[in-house]
């Protein structure tokens, strides 16, 4: 009961309050939303799956270039952009999961394969003229036009990637409570011992990959349209597959409210210790990384992991 | 038939780990498996879940081949397994393992947990379904194995050494468990190394050695067949 009056307030306080904020405020409660959405989509595959992605950039990257692209080149809305996007992410994602899991790799390999595609991808990027390489590609700044995916002031932003984060966690509570959701579980908890129980391993591995590579590719699209601004290195760069895996990890993997979580606390920290330390570069991600090994040593199941045990002791 | 394997072989590289052996399963019928160790026992189990391949033979589960399926597809056809060594999911609680089982006959969540309550309760640990696996003891994990396979409404069920490590009233409970599955009309393939166990729930005993076949018959037959006497006194010498 505590946890759903707690619950009501914050999600209560997330739609009422940032009118009222400060711009910087805004930015960051933004960039909070992004992070925790981009979590909880790496979370579907890497959190319950238990499919450790470094590539996530790839599908990130996609995403944006495909709505910005279609926009830019065909005039098409990035409202409809973002859904092409999603569903060719998804498509690569299913393509390179069959690579992946049809000849076994697992773990490790799994992750180094994925940090791979992403990096090819990069690559092609920065060598194709036709989608800006190196440079990247700028969305023009023109008048707010709403079905266009343009808005006047960033309060809008805000509203549409807090509608979508919160359809992402509403996503992985359905997903927990699936059929889908419980074989995900049981292949990362033991493969061999799923399989045997009869879940079809590659093909339950393979639908958490195009759901979790949709939703990264719907992200990949909010940023460019929130920015103005892609590039390869920003796309489909380490970074962002970095950023959505830590806020799962460090918020709970395989948790519904876990990624979000993260992103509430890492998000501040980073811009926090951005601000602290001014003038001496690269302090401030050491303080972030600081930040960052105290939680993974300390709370090896991350925030919700900590939260159950106190709710249960 | 319900299960047969025909002259059967499994090679891995240059060692031959199940040579030529044949068995089958009755519907109805307790089957035993036996044999020293190293003798590949657990291999044929693989072989019969899809967890290797035969390198030649056939196996027909209800007269359709099942060579080449994958485990999950095995399963869905109506064989499923436990684990010798047991493989809980053991962040997930007990009841949460035996539902994975259960879907495998439904897509409905409610349907599976139904069935998984109905076979915690039936296997003796409906008062831990709300423990994490991880927290079981050798007993109960054995159980919460059965439980599993079960939960798959199995028409044959495989168990790996069930009583291995039990002492020997937690082995009279699991023979009794055995005896009650099989009254639900499930078939039953059992590698064992309890001979009291083996000899008195099993109507027929194929004995393997050095990855052959060297005897088959009744518990009494086998227990008097002089080849497997040799084998096992072999062992011990």
């Amino acid at each position: 009961m505590a946890a759903e009056a707690l619950g009501a307030i914050a999600l209560g306080l997330l739609l009422v309050a940032p009118p009222f904020l400060p711009p910087y405020f805004l930015e960051i409660l933004i960039s909070v939303m992004l992070f925790g959405y981009l979590g909880s989509a790496w979370n579907v595959l890497g959190g319950y799956a238990g499919q450790f992605s470094f590539g996530h950039a790839a599908y990130f990257g996609i995403g944006a270039y495909t709505s910005t692209l279609l926009f830019l080149r065909l005039g098409v809305s990035p409202w409809l952009g973002m859904f092409a996007g999603g569903g060719l992410a998804a498509a690569f994602g299913l393509a390179a999961g069959y690579l992946s899991f049809r000849y076994g790799l697992r773990g490790p390999y799994f992750s180094l394969v994925t940090l791979a595609f992403a990096e090819m991808l990069r690559v092609v990027a920065v060598n194709t003229k036709a989608v800006g390489s190196s440079l990247g590609l700028v969305i023009p700044t023109r008048e707010a036009a709403p079905l266009s995916f343009v808005f006047g002031g960033k309060l809008s932003y805000y509203y549409v990637i807090l509608a979508m984060a919160l359809g992402a966690v509403w996503i992985t509570r359905r997903l927990e409570r699936s059929k889908l959701g419980y074989a995900l579980r049981a292949i990362r908890e033991n493969e061999d011992a799923a399989e045997a129980a009869g879940v079809d391993a590659l093909g339950m591995k393979l639908r958490a990959m195009a759901l979790s590579s949709f939703l990264t590719a719907l992200g990949g699209s909010f940023y460019a349209q929130y920015f103005a601004y892609i590039d390869p290195t920003i796309t489909f760069g380490p970074a962002v597959s970095i950023q959505g895996l830590l806020q799962a990890i460090v918020g709970g993997a395989g948790t519904v409210l876990g990624p979000l979580l993260g992103a509430f606390v890492l998000t501040p920290v980073s811009e926090l210790s951005r601000a602290a330390i001014r003038g001496r570069a690269g302090v401030d991600v050491m303080l972030y990384g600081l930040v960052l090994i105290l939680v993974i040593s300390f709370l090896p199941n991350g925030l919700m992991g900590w939260v159950r045990r106190r709710r249960r002791a | 038939m319900l299960l047969e394997a025909d002259n059967v072989s499994k090679r891995f590289g240059g060692l031959t780990a199940v040579n030529r052996v044949s068995l089958s399963v009755d519907a109805g019928e307790i089957v035993g498996l036996i044999g020293p160790n190293g003798a590949g026992k657990t291999t044929v189990f693989h072989l019969l879940s899809g967890f290797h391949a035969p390198t030649e033979g056939a196996i027909r589960l209800k007269g359709a081949s099942i060579v080449g399926a994958k485990p999950h597809a095995i399963c869905r056809r109506g064989l499923a397994r436990t684990f010798q060594i047991v493989q809980p999911f053991v962040n997930l609680t007990v009841l949460e393992n035996v539902m994975v089982g259960a879907f495998n006959r439904t897509d409905d969540v409610g349907v599976a947990r139904a069935r998984a309550v109905e076979v915690l309760d039936f296997v003796g640990l409906a008062a831990r379904r709300d423990a994490p696996a991880r927290e079981l003891t050798l007993p109960d994990r054995k159980r919460l194995e059965m439980a599993r396979g079960l939960a798959t409404r199995p028409e044959l069920l495989l168990l790996d050494e069930v009583m291995s490590g039990l002492n020997p009233t937690e082995i009279e409970a699991i023979i009794g468990l055995i005896r009650r599955i099989h009254a639900q009309g499930v078939s039953l393939l059992i590698i064992e190394h309890v001979m009291r166990a083996i000899m008195a729930l099993s109507q027929r005993i194929v004995v393997l050695h050095h990855g052959e076949k060297i005897a088959e018959g009744s518990p009494a037959e086998v227990s008097r067949d002089a080849t497997v006497v040799e084998a096992y006194l072999g062992e011990e010498g």
